[in-house]
């Protein structure tokens, strides 16, 4: 049995110069589970990840993986962790083979066959120079590496930002593949939401440096309405409901609630919500500002 | 880890090999020609004794003979400066291309991937700096017999003070390129800190090193001053400095000391006489590794705790 948390962080805050990249972040990532991190460019989420694997150390806060310190306990965590950087970063001038063998003298669990097998199934050779590969194979070739550990928290900084859709796909179908085998915990940082649903069961929003909404996905949605009716006052509704967005055209109010309960007011006309339309809405929200109120009323 | 070092820094430990083999094949062939050159003319028997005017016309053809290849030998002194900043260049290259975090993931901590990085090119440094000077020294041997080791072309090249120059430019490419993060940019700044600092040792620094001894002389030169280092000469009682510091007397110069109406006038000079060489070399060589040893970790420290 893993532990049920595998990423546990308490006021955890990175700061740069003057600059706080990352601030008063508390958040849990459940183990065993795949994990959207979401948020707009610069909200902090490469920065959270830093912290997590050890190449940060937090300015403030605390964060705990697989129940070590990612700094304190580097040489015991490491062999436990699989990453993939941002723009997925590889010795240019190293053929697949030779990057292998640099794997597999830096890490104790390297798996050679399966790294080898992967590289088969993605067609390549293995005595091709990474940096002759294209974005999408230089990208499975650093997720084979990551993979190839064993690693028991798998993090990926924006794995397919730079990729193009057909290779995006491959790319996220290869992660999926390799969940369904092991029993590894994923985080997925992603300013993209809609390719990250096929993947991920859990997600987690971070905006303006801080966290707004955690949990399973499958709650997420469920527990989100649109309402729309005529023009007027979201007064009532806010004191039951928790208005993320709010939205008026000349004869209609539309609203985006997370509803606590059920939505008795039958003036208020129901829709569901599909998950991008609701990390985009959290992205412009502030809890807990003006009695519960949005920040600022969107005008459709 | 040493494979994954080696492996990541082939590239350039293969061209500073290649730089020492490009100089081996042209040093060797005209050391040996030079040497065959230097026992024909029979040489040997005319260092130290040169009121011969025969031996004086000898040694003068020698040198003359040699002297564009001696002057094209004086750029080598450069040589350190190269190999200290290309060996520094995979370790900036890292850093620049990212790779440095793929590398932190791996399951070693960044402290023993730091060793590895740091601890190869240093290694590499100090072969390479030692092969050149052997080669170097060899290739020097008639001349130094003639012109002693403390002309500044042959002192930078021999002794060890050429492994302190190479460390030296290697610690200053690592420092910079830790902070910069750009190889091409710090390498290249790099090489001109380097070229500065060492015209400032050699112009300046080195003259003050050691303290020099004191000789008062009238008429000739007295034998001390064969092949020593002047850092000083003026006549006594007088302003009229006769040579700029820094220059060597050769072992037949004559000084051109102007006659006054009470005869030849009263010469001082400071010197470093040539037994003084390995004191020399000694404290120049602690300069340069104290400073090397400073900026590498200075290198380490930041990537090490400031880099993400």
């Amino acid at each position: 049995m893993s532990e049920p948390v595998a990423v546990r962080t308490d006021g955890l805050g990175k700061r740069y110069g003057s600059t706080w990249a990352l601030r008063d972040c508390t958040l849990d990532i459940p183990a065993g589970a795949v994990t959207a991190l979401v948020g707009p460019n610069g909200a902090g989420k490469t920065t959270l990840l830093h912290l997590l694997i050890g190449l940060g150390k937090p300015t403030a806060g605390t964060v705990e993986v697989l129940g070590l310190s990612p700094r304190g306990d580097a040489h015991a965590l490491l062999p436990r962790l699989g990453f993939v950087a941002q723009d997925h970063p590889l010795y240019r001038n190293l053929s697949i083979a030779d990057t292998f063998q640099l794997a597999r003298r830096l890490n104790p669990g390297w798996d050679e066959p399966r790294a080898f097998a992967r590289i088969e199934q993605l067609g390549l050779d293995p005595g091709h120079k990474v940096g002759k590969l294209s974005g999408g194979q230089q990208a499975q070739v650093a997720l084979t590496l990551a993979l190839a550990k064993q690693p028991e928290l798998l993090v990926l900084d924006e794995p397919v930002a730079s990729l193009d859709p057909l290779a995006r796909r491959e790319f996220l179908g290869a992660v999926l593949e390799a969940v369904a085998e092991t029993q590894m915990t994923v985080v997925i940082s992603s300013h993209i939401v809609s390719e990250l649903e096929r993947v991920c069961d859990h997600l987690i929003t971070l905006a303006g440096s801080r966290t707004q909404l955690a949990g399973p996905i499958a709650d997420i949605v469920a527990s989100h309405r649109l309402l729309t009716g005529p023009r007027g006052d979201a007064a009532g509704v806010a004191r039951v409901h928790d208005v993320i967005r709010e939205s008026h055209t000349e004869r209609q109010t539309s609203l985006l609630v997370r509803a606590n309960g059920h939505v008795y007011d039958t003036c208020w006309e129901q829709h569901e919500v599909d998950l991008e339309e609701i990390v985009l809405a959290y992205m412009g929200y502030v809890p807990g500002a003006s009695n519960g109120a949005p920040r600022e009323a969107v005008r459709a | 880890m040493t494979w994954v070092a080696w492996r990541l820094q082939r590239t350039e430990l293969l061209i500073t090999a290649g730089i020492l083999a490009l100089l081996a094949a042209l040093l060797v062939p005209t050391g040996i020609h030079m040497a065959n050159a230097y026992n024909q003319d029979g040489l040997a028997s005319c260092v130290g004794a040169l009121k011969d005017s025969a031996c004086g016309g000898k040694i003068g053809d020698f040198q003359t003979r040699f002297e564009p290849l001696s002057h094209l030998i004086d750029w080598f002194t450069l040589i350190p400066g190269v190999i200290g900043v290309l060996l520094a260049a995979p370790f900036i290259f890292d850093l620049e291309h990212g790779t440095y975090r793929l590398a932190w993931t791996q399951s070693i901590t960044r402290r023993r991937w730091l060793a590895g990085k740091l601890a190869l090119p240093v290694a590499a440094g100090v072969i390479a700096a030692g092969a050149l000077i052997l080669l170097l020294t060899w290739w020097r041997t008639p001349d130094v017999h003639i012109n002693g080791r403390l002309d500044n072309g042959t002192y930078d090249a021999e002794g060890t003070v050429a492994i302190g120059y190479t460390l030296f430019a290697l610690g200053l490419a690592l420092a910079l390129g830790a902070v910069w993060r750009r190889a091409a940019a710090s390498l290249t700044v790099a090489f001109v800190g380097y070229f500065a600092f060492r015209i400032f040792v050699d112009t300046w620094l080195r003259d003050r090193l050691v303290s020099p001894l004191k000789v008062t002389w009238r008429d000739a030169p007295p034998r001390a001053l064969n092949n020593a280092n002047i850092v000083s000469e003026h006549v006594v009682g007088g302003h009229i400095q006769l040579k700029p510091p820094g220059g060597v007397l050769g072992g037949h110069a004559q000084l051109a000391v102007p006659s006054g109406p009470s005869g030849r006038p009263l010469v001082e000079t400071l010197y470093h006489p040539a037994s003084q060489f390995w004191q020399l070399q000694l404290a120049e060589t602690g300069i340069f590794l104290g400073l090397a040893l400073v900026l590498i970790a200075f290198a380490a420290w930041w990537t090490h705790e400031r880099t993400v």
